[in-house]
């Protein structure tokens, strides 16, 4: 599968999944992202060789994930893109900081390797965190909160229709790579010499649909404004959902779970 | 280069989104201030576009590797730094969102890094002096490529001193800069080159859509203009010399040069505006300087201005003449088909 269609795949796995009916959809937008940034602080909020205080954090996730009835295949695919970049700034760690930390079942662990992993697990948390967000949540319905927010308009207005027409330029760039690969077989990628003309002709197309898009939107009354959708009240629920996640997060923050449970095992 | 919520700590993430919404506030507002709502649907669409784009890979002969266009400068190119500073600032928050490439907290850094360099630092320093409002091939290859590199090795040396400072990484500065910034290079020239490919495909086929292109095309209706200013003082000095000639009395004639001389080196914006001034001149000028002697410069005046109606009329009717045939031509092509 090409990158083009695959991408196509991922968005409209999202939307699907943004459109249903769990519990977690409910929730007021404002609450989960709320929650969500709350949530990406307190985890990269913890120092460099952090392992197990991290680790209860996955309950969030896990649970949400559950409730939200997210697939975990997302993740996996959120995953191939978020980890390489974290995966090779933090290889340099096992390598340069070889002082050990402490002994594990006679193996030596580095500070090194511990920090490599903590950059890891940080990752699929923070990865994993926006995923829930994302997922339950239509695009249009966190457009509205960055409006309330007082994010400019122009922008947030800008961002919709680059979600909007995002599915649809994708198609028409997928259509034309697909009638190149017909024409030159066996060949990888775009050849350097037709990026001008290709790139260029996709341009065009796009521009001249902005054209009739505009004319469209004018004809159905269009006047610089553009119009979010409504979320619902605020509601008990919500902001219990909000401070009751908040003050967990924060308790794990300061209280480390995994040191707890290993002890009171350890007695 | 879109770099991940584990690598940074919340000091930095929170310092960069204070620093790119800041950005993005003032780009909204100049946005604003020179908007036309056609632009709105337009940044929308080339937000999917760029999106689009970074998706197509094409392959760099002779490495065996691939590249893809760069996002931030063409769309300055295309759009003014203000309005694709906020496209491209929509594209990375998508895809943030979407594909969870680069982390949402590390979206400030990000922003700053991709958009901010392009927009306001590379493109109106680079980009736009070496085009310096002289669109050609060459100029729009030299600096498409020189900015994309440029844009890309601050953007590199950006993601490294946010990542040291906060302090995830063992990797000392040197190293770190020595792995970050070749690499960045050679992204740069593949992302570079296809910019400068794509841009001058559309110089080649509707040169309209570029950034500032406007004011070129104000100074191309001004060679025009100027061709035709030209032509009409041809027109003064023939008529007027001819006449003056017969009248044996210069001093028009030294008059017309200058003024043509005046008008045949205009070339700056205002260019269309002195053109016309100094048309004015002519025409408003020439009476007085005409009519206001003794009774035989008087005389040599009325001849030099009935040379001057004379040449005006024929180039009319010669107008006329050029507007008919091509209307009738119109209308045969019309009748055939």
């Amino acid at each position: 599968m090409s990158k083009l269609a695959e991408s196509l795949n991922k968005i409209q796995t999202l939307e699907e999944l943004s459109d249903g009916i769990t519990v977690l959809h409910r929730i007021h937008p404002m609450a989960k992202m709320i929650t969500t940034i709350f949530f990406l602080v307190v985890v990269i909020s913890f120092d460099r060789y952090q392992i197990s205080g991290l680790v209860p954090f996955f309950i969030y996730p896990i649970l949400m994930m559950a409730i939200g009835e997210i697939p975990y295949k997302s993740v996996l695919s959120r995953l191939v893109i978020a980890l390489p970049f974290s995966f090779f700034a933090g290889l340099s760690n096992p390598i340069l900081d070889r002082q050990t930390a402490f002994l594990l079942a006679g193996l030596p662990i580095s500070w090194g390797l511990l920090s490599f992993f903590s950059i890891l697990l940080k990752t699929v948390l923070t990865v994993m965190a926006v995923l829930i967000m994302v997922a339950t949540t239509p695009m249009d319905q966190l457009a509205r909160q960055l409006v309330r927010l007082r994010i400019p308009k122009v922008f947030v207005m800008q961002l919709m229709l680059t979600v909007r027409y995002l599915t649809i330029i994708i198609a028409e760039a997928s259509s034309m790579m697909n009638a190149y690969h017909l024409r030159s077989v066996k060949q990888k990628g775009i050849d350097l010499n037709h990026v001008g003309t290709f790139m260029g002709q996709l341009l065009l197309r796009s521009y001249s649909r902005a054209e009739r898009v505009y004319l469209a939107m004018k004809c159905r009354g269009f006047n610089g404004e553009y119009h979010f959708a409504q979320a619902h009240a605020v509601r008990k629920s919500d902001i219990l959902y909000c401070i009751g996640l908040c003050t967990g997060f924060f308790i794990f923050r300061w209280c480390n779970l995994s040191m707890i449970i290993g002890r009171l095992l350890g007695q | 280069m879109h770099m991940a919520d584990a690598l940074i700590t919340p000091a930095v993430g929170g310092v960069m989104l204070a620093v790119s919404a800041g950005a993005i506030g003032y780009s909204a507002k100049k946005v604003k201030e020179e908007l036309d709502d056609r632009k709105v649907p337009l940044m929308g669409v080339m937000g999917a576009f760029v999106f689009a784009g970074q998706m197509i890979n094409f392959t760099i002969p002779a490495t065996g590797s691939s590249g893809h266009i760069g996002g931030g400068i063409l769309l300055a190119a295309l759009l003014g730094p203000h309005a694709a500073f906020l496209v491209i600032s929509a594209v990375l928050l998508i895809q943030a969102l979407f594909f969870a490439d680069g982390g949402l907290l590390a979206l400030g850094c990000n922003i700053f890094n991709m958009g901010f360099f392009a927009c306001y630092v590379v493109y109106p320093l680079i980009y736009k002096a070496i085009i310096n409002k002289n669109f050609s091939a060459k100029r729009i290859t030299a600096a498409s490529v020189s900015s994309v590199v440029i844009g890309l090795q601050l953007g590199a040396f950006a993601v490294v001193l946010e990542t040291l400072i906060s302090g995830i990484t063992e990797l000392p500065f040197g190293s770190f800069v020595l792995l970050m910034q070749p690499i960045h290079l050679a992204i740069g020239l593949g992302e570079g080159i296809a910019t400068a490919a794509v841009l001058s495909f559309v110089l080649k086929s509707n040169p309209m859509l570029l950034d500032g292109y406007q004011a070129q095309e104000v100074t191309v209706k001004m060679q025009s203009r100027k061709v035709v200013v030209i032509l009409l003082a041809a027109a003064v000095i023939i008529g007027g010399f001819v006449s003056l000639f017969a009248s044996g009395n210069p001093d028009g004639l030294e008059w017309s040069m200058e003024g043509v001389a005046g008008t045949a080196e205009l070339e700056s914006d205002s260019a269309a505006h002195n053109a016309a001034a100094s048309l004015q001149q002519i025409f408003s000028f020439l009476p007085d300087y005409g009519f206001k002697g003794g009774s035989e410069e008087n005389a040599a005046a009325g001849t030099s201005v009935s040379g001057i109606v004379g040449g005006g009329i024929t180039l009319g009717l010669a107008g006329l003449t050029g507007y008919l045939i091509t209307k009738t031509k119109k209308k045969k092509v019309k009748c055939q088909s």
